[in-house]
């Protein structure tokens, strides 16, 4: 197991300087650089004094070079657009609440989803099932600007019981939270029916019934804990969705957070800011991947053998 | 003996139990039409795909025609849809987003597609070292978000239309797909017709052509259902971005971004697109579930 740790862990270093890479020749692909565009034209020293301050003027793989030396002292560099500010400090404006509302989606999702889960698959192809399996499926299908907007539409608009937009108390978090957890809700309630399902067929639950246990002792203690191991494992795609349900959500509530900034950077042609959270998201995967295969090496003990 | 001659034969030996041959097309096509779920949510999903193809064509409205004093209209018998803010008439104009949205859908689906079997099938086919870098390079990337890379290659583009966003799309999502690709090359090469076809000097590209790829055919079929509503949802939030499709033209991403403006008087505009997002998403869910029901009969009796 240690062996195939310590290979997963050497392995997480170049694939992150390949992300990084590929991000940087993506945005080495725009035209010229950012001191040749015409809305700033600055005098001819200036201009050379500018791409000589950002290094510009030397070869690629030198720029690559110190740009990777600077993600690895945490240091993505000056924003191209706002002045004397840095990437760093967007990302210590903007990513906590970007984490705070990734949290409380999660949280929805736990507190919905898993129950969602848990009573559809004790009793099969029962009312309660399809109903939270209709559920599941719905919530995977609508798009979240259609739910963020119905929402607003009826909860705020209508009833006026919440705010519209912001992100200041705590009744401005419920309903992006509430959005953007949704789908990590319908994909939490099927894969915990799925899990469930499949080890309530198993010879230690049978055992267990055999023996006379109570039927909520089995379900606690023999089969919801071993169901939530794949639940474990489910952490990389739900980051992805969550992520990208960030951007929108965060863009519909008008909160100030990193999804939204993206789409700002993007399109005020900040490429410093968009590479760097790029950049940052991609090493926040990479790392919650990294956390995941050790912790399932760790908690399945069946998997050690095959993997290492 | 020619051919009828032994299959009379055969059909002699076997008199009165008649056996009845088919395929494993046949067998899963079967399978498919006995799960209700999924065949409902296929003649659904041909049902929009029709509307898309054949609504603009006998349509009355010019789905480009502004007409203010119709602006904002409520579903009606001369338009089932409605209006949007100029006036056009929305059933058209949904059926022509279909057609864009799920040009797209299906471009970057086959992408997705072309990609991953590259990447599985080296992977997988190789084997050895060069397997293991592939394989622990996608296991670090798993779950990587799409769209931070789409709205990044769109942005370096410039422009944005058709096979930029095919691009976009793809760029960042075949990763699952080069895995299940890859497996299903790994377990097919360790069967006896394969080992056979080595023993009796088939060439590689004679294994991989004619035993291995035709066989995660099945796969791939499972696969295009599987990621269709990823990159349709994915087009959709592009567009409502305002990083998508440019106007005239739309597609149900666009469209649902047109209606977000006036979503507390008219909240039908942004209705409208999203829920054909939504049914084409969750048809394509069910007949995805069918599918691998169908095409992997282990996994039927669960």
């Amino acid at each position: 197991m240690a062996a195939y740790i310590i290979r997963r862990l050497i392995w997480t270093v170049p694939v992150v300087l390949l992300v990084i890479f590929m991000t940087f020749m993506l945005m080495k692909q725009i035209e010229g650089n950012p001191f040749r565009k015409s809305e700033r034209a600055v005098p001819a020293a200036v201009q050379m004094n500018l791409e000589r301050k950002f290094s510009l003027d030397r070869p690629w793989y030198v720029q690559y070079g110190n740009y990777v030396k600077g993600v690895g002292t945490g240091d993505l560099g000056p924003s191209l657009v706002l002045r004397d500010r840095t990437v760093n400090d967007v990302v210590a404006e903007q990513f906590p609440r970007s984490i705070e509302l990734g949290l409380l989606a999660f949280g929805w999702a736990v507190l919905l989803g898993v129950p969602a889960g848990v009573l559809a698959a004790l009793k099969p192809n029962s009312r309660v099932d399809y109903g939270a399996m209709f559920f599941s499926n719905v919530g995977f299908a609508l798009p979240n600007f259609l739910v963020a907007t119905l929402l607003i539409y009826f909860v705020s608009v209508k009833w006026g019981l919440l705010p519209t937009s912001g992100w200041t108390t705590w009744q401005h978090k419920i309903l992006p939270s509430f959005t953007l957890g949704l789908v990590p809700m319908a994909y939490f309630a099927r894969l915990v029916r799925g899990t469930m399902l499949e080890t309530l067929q198993q010879d230690y639950v049978r055992t267990a019934k055999a023996k006379g246990l109570r039927w909520r002792r089995i379900v606690t203690v023999h089969v919801l804990r071993n169901s939530l191991i794949p639940v474990v494992t489910a952490a990389a795609p739900l980051l992805g969705y969550i992520i990208t349900g960030s951007f929108i959500v965060e863009n519909i509530f008008a909160v100030p957070g990193i999804g939204r900034y993206y789409v700002t950077a993007v399109s005020a042609r900040d490429y410093s800011v968009v590479m760097g959270l790029t950049v940052l998201l991609s090493i926040i995967v990479i790392v919650a991947n990294l956390v995941v295969d050790i912790l399932y090496t760790v908690l399945d003990p069946r998997t050690r053998e095959a993997r290492t | 003996m020619s051919a009828t001659q032994i299959a009379g034969r055969m059909a002699g030996v076997d008199a009165g139990a008649p056996i009845r041959q088919s395929s494993l097309w046949q067998d899963a096509w079967r399978r498919y039409l006995r799960n209700r779920g999924a065949v409902a949510a296929g003649a659904v999903f041909l049902l929009i795909l029709l509307w898309c193809i054949v609504a603009p064509l006998v349509s009355p409205h010019d789905p480009n025609h502004v007409d203010f004093v119709n602006a904002y209209q409520g579903p009606s018998w001369s338009h089932p849809f409605g209006t949007d803010q100029f006036g056009r008439d929305l059933f058209t104009r949904a059926a022509l987003g279909g057609r864009i949205s799920i040009g797209i859908g299906f471009g970057a689906t086959l992408a997705i597609l072309g990609i991953g079997v590259v990447y599985g099938a080296v992977s997988g086919f190789v084997g050895g070292k060069l397997d293991n870098a592939l394989m622990r390079f996608l296991d670090a990337l798993y779950g990587l978000p799409y769209l931070p890379f789409a709205i990044l290659a769109l942005a370096i583009v410039g422009t944005v239309n058709f096979w930029t966003m095919v691009v976009a799309l793809s760029i960042a999502s075949w990763f699952i797909t080069a895995r299940v690709v890859r497996g299903q090359i790994i377990t097919l090469k360790e069967n006896d017709y394969v080992r056979a076809a080595k023993a009796v000097g088939v060439r590689w590209y004679g294994i991989l052509g004619r035993h291995l790829l035709p066989n995660t055919l099945g796969v791939l079929v499972i696969t295009i259902f599987l990621e269709l509503p990823g990159v349709i949802l994915g087009e959709a939030f592009l567009s409502f971005l305002g990083l998508g499709i440019n106007p005239p033209d739309a597609s149900w991403g666009s469209m649902a971004q047109d209606g977000r403006d006036a979503y507390r008087a008219h909240p039908h505009i942004i209705i409208i697109p999203s829920l054909a997002i939504a049914s084409l998403v969750l048809c394509a869910n069910f007949i995805a579930d069918g599918l691998r029901d169908a095409l992997d009969p282990r996994t039927k009796e669960t």
